[in-house]
């Protein structure tokens, strides 16, 4: 019995010279988790700011126009973000839309599944039992996180579109061209103010949701834990569609925080 | 004294042409501190002895009695009916191979995850008896721990969202093994073969983060940080 071969298995370690085809679809798997991730990461970052430039109408007209100046002076920063971000967007489509299945009873069983478990915290009582009941609430999250995107889909490639014909041309219109507010009312004012709205909630619940989903995925096991991560994502969501909301009823002329007048700060001919 | 407990138990015996899956409804008395264990065994004893259901250890450990408890799948032995109302609903748990009424086979999907995984050490010196035993530093034999303290009783693919509807995924169970070998420093296998092996839309990348499996899993095994750990590993290695 001295002798007890190990080596039973040897097929199993590996290592250098040329990388199998099983490595290669492996590391197009990681590739694509990555791809989908890192693009809903910079959108995010992306829309982070953008709302907060848009806000800037809280403040005034002045202040306003004073930021879509230094956008496009001296460097054409929202023709190369409306470039930039139109590439990315779809990409993130079609990377992270590849996880919802595709037949739709197959949709229909991860809802059953998941609303089960999350419906089962009512059909319980509180347990005094040794197990645990936690709150299952990612199935309705993830669901939302998919309505949510194909709203923005749709709504978002409109106002990417629009966007993009606004700055790149004058739309026919001789004082159109570029960022102003004037147009951005106009087009708020016009009854986008709908579109904005609707697009507005679902990217900012999209991105909450994602955000959530991507800390959870990748560093749960540090201090920032499942709680940490849904409690700033909550915050998250919350501050940013009040922002949204405020910023809409602002670019109609509806509602005005304070008004700054930087009016004198841009040299616009 | 106690509550009438009415049990709504799913009923179907796949080897039987003439049965047809139906609700079946069963009423017992409550005593206390009577778990579902205590409660199935008495309605087979005494009013229905065709009733299938699997129970081996009754303390949580064997797995056998996983089963969906109003909804969730989750340890019959372990839960006690003073948790749940007057109605109880019993269903088997779906993904595995039903035999019967409560009783699914979830021995062969384990079996083969196992092989698939190569659920044993991969050591390429040969086995010295007569040597002291290698050393293991405390975190890491406690993480092991921790990866190992799972029956197999397959709440975690049962409420795995991605599972219920992709029969070639692992699931947090099937990770969760992986995990266990890919700590332990006794075992060879390079990034490579992990990597091959779980950095696949089949493994850590189908999983789509619903956390079902977190949520349900009877021993509070940490499957959501585990998970996390495989991802980073992944990346971290490539």
């Amino acid at each position: 019995m001295n002798n007890i071969k190990t080596e039973l298995y040897p097929q199993a370690i590996r290592g250098g010279g040329k990388k199998s085809e099983a490595y290669k679809k492996a590391r197009r798997a990681l590739i694509a988790e990555l791809i989908s991730g890192v693009t809903g990461l910079l959108l995010a970052g992306f829309i982070f700011g953008h709302l907060i430039l848009e806000g800037t109408m809280l403040f005034g007209k002045d202040l306003y126009e004073v930021v879509a100046y230094y956008m496009e002076h001296p460097l054409p920063l929202a023709q190369i973000s409306a470039f930039s971000i139109g590439i990315l967007f779809f990409v993130h489509f079609v990377y992270a839309s590849r996880k919802i299945p595709a037949r739709l009873y197959e949709r229909k069983r991860m809802m059953e599944i998941g609303l089960s478990i999350k419906k089962a915290k009512k059909r319980w009582s509180q347990p005094k039992s040794d197990i645990m009941l936690r709150r299952h609430r990612e199935t309705s999250l993830w669901i939302w996180q998919v309505r949510t995107g194909m709203i923005v889909l749709a709504c978002g490639a409109f106002h990417l579109f629009l966007v993009t014909w606004n700055i790149f041309t004058d739309m026919g219109y001789a004082d159109a061209s570029g960022l102003t507010a004037k147009i951005a009312s106009s087009r708020v004012e016009s009854g986008l103010w709908i579109l904005y709205l609707v697009l507005g909630i679902s990217v900012v619940a999209h991105l909450a949701i994602g955000l959530y989903r991507l800390a959870v995925k990748w560093i749960s096991d540090t201090w920032f834990n499942r709680r940490w991560a849904y409690l700033l994502c909550t915050v998250i969501f919350w501050f940013y569609v009040i922002l949204c909301i405020a910023g809409v009823a602002a670019l109609a002329g509806k509602l005005t925080l304070i008004e700054i007048p930087v009016g004198d700060l841009l040299i616009r001919s | 004294m106690g509550r009438t407990l009415t049990f709504k138990i799913f009923r179907y015996n796949p080897y039987d042409d003439g049965s047809k899956p139906h609700i079946q409804e069963y009423t017992l008395e409550e005593t206390p501190r009577l778990n579902l264990f205590n409660a199935l065994n008495k309605i087979r004893d005494e009013q229905d002895p065709t009733l299938m259901f699997d129970f081996v250890c009754r303390a949580g450990i064997c797995g056998s009695c996983a089963m969906m408890i109003n909804g969730r799948p989750t340890l019959a032995c372990r839960t006690l009916t003073s948790d749940l109302p007057g109605t109880i609903e019993l269903y088997p748990l779906p993904f595995f191979k039903m035999l019967g009424d409560l009783s699914v086979d979830t021995g062969v999907w384990f079996r083969e995850m196992a092989q698939r995984v190569e659920s044993w050490i991969h050591a390429g010196k040969e086995f010295d008896p007569n040597a002291e035993e290698t050393r293991m530093d405390n975190k890491t034999a406690v993480a092991i721990y921790n990866t190992e303290r799972c029956i197999e009783c397959g709440c975690c693919i049962a409420g795995c969202a991605t599972a219920n509807v992709r029969s070639d995924f692992m699931g947090a169970a099937g990770l969760n093994r992986i995990a266990r070998f890919m700590i332990d420093p006794r075992d060879e296998r390079g990034h490579e073969t992990w990597f091959e092996l779980v950095s696949t839309d089949e493994g850590v990348f189908g999983c789509i983060g619903m956390m079902g499996c977190d949520d349900v899993c009877p021993k509070d095994i940490p499957l959501l940080d585990t998970l996390a750990f495989i991802r980073r590993r992944m990346t971290a290695g490539s």
